[in-house]
């Protein structure tokens, strides 16, 4: 029998506060160990397989650890085609939850139809780019990108999330447009937590965003964790990082006015969706751009060791490989989940001291929302 | 991870839902978000929803590959 992968949200009152907040995980930290032993282009099939949510981002990452242990550099039209497909699933990712969570986060019914337009138009990007299906060939499949269909997918995304947030997506992540936006009402989430005043809502709690290029000691703590424990709770010099689109966006106009009024709290980090929406859409029309035909790379010879980061829909991804003699001798991965909801991660921070109320519960639910966990997560109040 | 658990389709019920048998447990899904599933086809679920319909022979070697982990306690 198989159970699903979950966390546990146990928030401890005493009086009139969260006194203590406690994490408990059963994701399976350590199931890459199982790629020890295989050949590398079968662990590269496994990977998308066996990931639901992330499947390109945990498949690419894999592929982009592969080439560094090998010493390849993918072409800048490989790696152009690779982000576009990270985007896109970032896209159908972030899409998905305001169609279908936000509205049942506020009581509404959800957007599905909008969804399922979203999921359709990107699961083409695949084929559009490597008609061969070989996108995860080391070094870089036989890319031939059909140009128009690439362009067609970018629109329809762009049209099915402007008539999702009733709006052009670039001109509502414009600090006034937004504000004029918002007070339209037209989104469920955003007019609850407006006339709730839960826009600041965890933002007391010290803001920590991950480093772009990932935690200075992250290559030495993998290599070191025999055990496991580092992957189940990651940490860099006592601090655990945030990750997602907040700790990535937290620059952006709107995100930067947002954080001035609210603090880094609910409302910046709804908002920080859409900021991660509307510049994933771009960034998938510049790379487009970049694209052009190329064969398939040979098979080099496959030994070293690499470790490979990649800004997946959640935040930052991390998968570390040692290849010996041809095949994978070590295997480890590092996901966003881990910093975010880490027993003493940023959740945890924004949760403890929280007034006991009656809506405990739900303001938790929007944070651990806001959090974004990668499996379900339930909560109890105790 | 959030590991892509194939369920296997036993039953189409009104309003796009379905109860699906993963590793013998049977529950109640969405299909709202998935085109053209039959009985007998895989689904991977997340929460509730039918995101992708996969290849049976995929399937097969995914949960086997599941199968594995669980027995050698891979967990957190």
């Amino acid at each position: 029998m198989f159970t699903e992968a979950s966390l546990h949200l146990t928030l401890r009152v005493d009086g009139p506060s969260v006194r203590t907040v406690l994490v408990r995980s059963s994701r399976m930290v350590q199931a890459a160990r199982l790629f020890a032993g295989k050949q590398p282009v079968e662990v590269l099939q496994l990977l998308p397989a066996v990931f639901s949510l992330c499947g390109s981002a945990q498949a690419l990452t894999g592929l982009a650890a592969m080439e560094k242990a090998a010493a390849i550099a993918a072409s800048p039209a490989q790696k152009a085609a690779r982000n576009l497909l990270l985007l896109a699933e970032s896209v159908s990712e972030h899409g998905l939850t305001i169609a279908r969570d936000w509205p049942l986060l506020a009581g509404a019914a959800p957007s599905l139809d909008h969804a399922k337009r979203l999921r359709h138009a990107l699961a083409g990007l695949r084929k559009a780019l490597y008609p061969d299906g070989d996108w995860l060939h080391l070094g870089g499949g036989q890319l031939a990108p059909d140009t128009d269909a690439i362009a067609s997918i970018i629109t329809q995304c762009r049209d099915t999330l402007t008539q999702l947030v009733g709006n052009d997506l670039d001109e509502v992540v414009q600090p006034i447009a937004f504000q004029a936006w918002l007070q339209r009402e037209t989104n469920p989430l955003l007019a609850l937590v407006t006339s709730r005043c839960w826009q600041g809502l965890g933002a007391s709690a010290a803001f920590m965003p991950m480093p772009e290029r990932g935690p200075p000691d992250l290559s030495a703590r993998l290599q070191t964790d025999r055990e496991g424990i580092y992957l189940a709770r990651p940490d860099c010099a006592g601090r655990v990082f945030e990750t997602g689109p907040l700790a990535h966006w937290y620059w952006h106009p709107l995100l930067t006015d947002l954080t001035d009024r609210f603090g880094t709290g609910l409302m910046t980090r709804l908002a920080a969706r859409l900021v991660l929406l509307a510049e994933s859409l771009r960034e998938m029309a510049e790379h487009a751009h970049d694209l052009r035909a190329e064969p398939a790379a040979p098979l080099p010879r496959l030994d070293g060791h690499g470790l490979a980061l990649t800004e997946a829909a959640r935040g930052m991804l991390a998968h570390r490989v040692v290849l010996k003699e041809g095949l994978v001798g070590e295997y480890q991965i590092l996901a966003p989940t881990e910093w975010n909801f880490h027993p003493e991660g940023p959740l945890v921070r924004m949760l403890t001291g929280a007034p006991a109320d009656q809506d405990l519960e739900l303001r938790a639910r929007l944070l651990v929302h806001a959090m974004d966990p990668c499996v379900t997560c339930t909560i109890e109040v105790e | 991870m959030c590991l892509a658990l194939p369920s296997r389709v036993v039953e189409l019920l009104d309003d796009d839902q379905a109860k699906v048998d993963l590793g013998g447990v049977i529950k109640a899904v969405s299909l709202s978000l998935v085109e053209d599933v039959a009985v007998g086809d895989y689904v991977i679920v997340h929460v509730g929803y039918a995101l992708t319909k996969v290849d049976p022979a995929e399937a097969e070697k995914t949960l086997a590959l599941f199968a594995e982990m669980q027995a050698s306690g891979q967990s957190a």
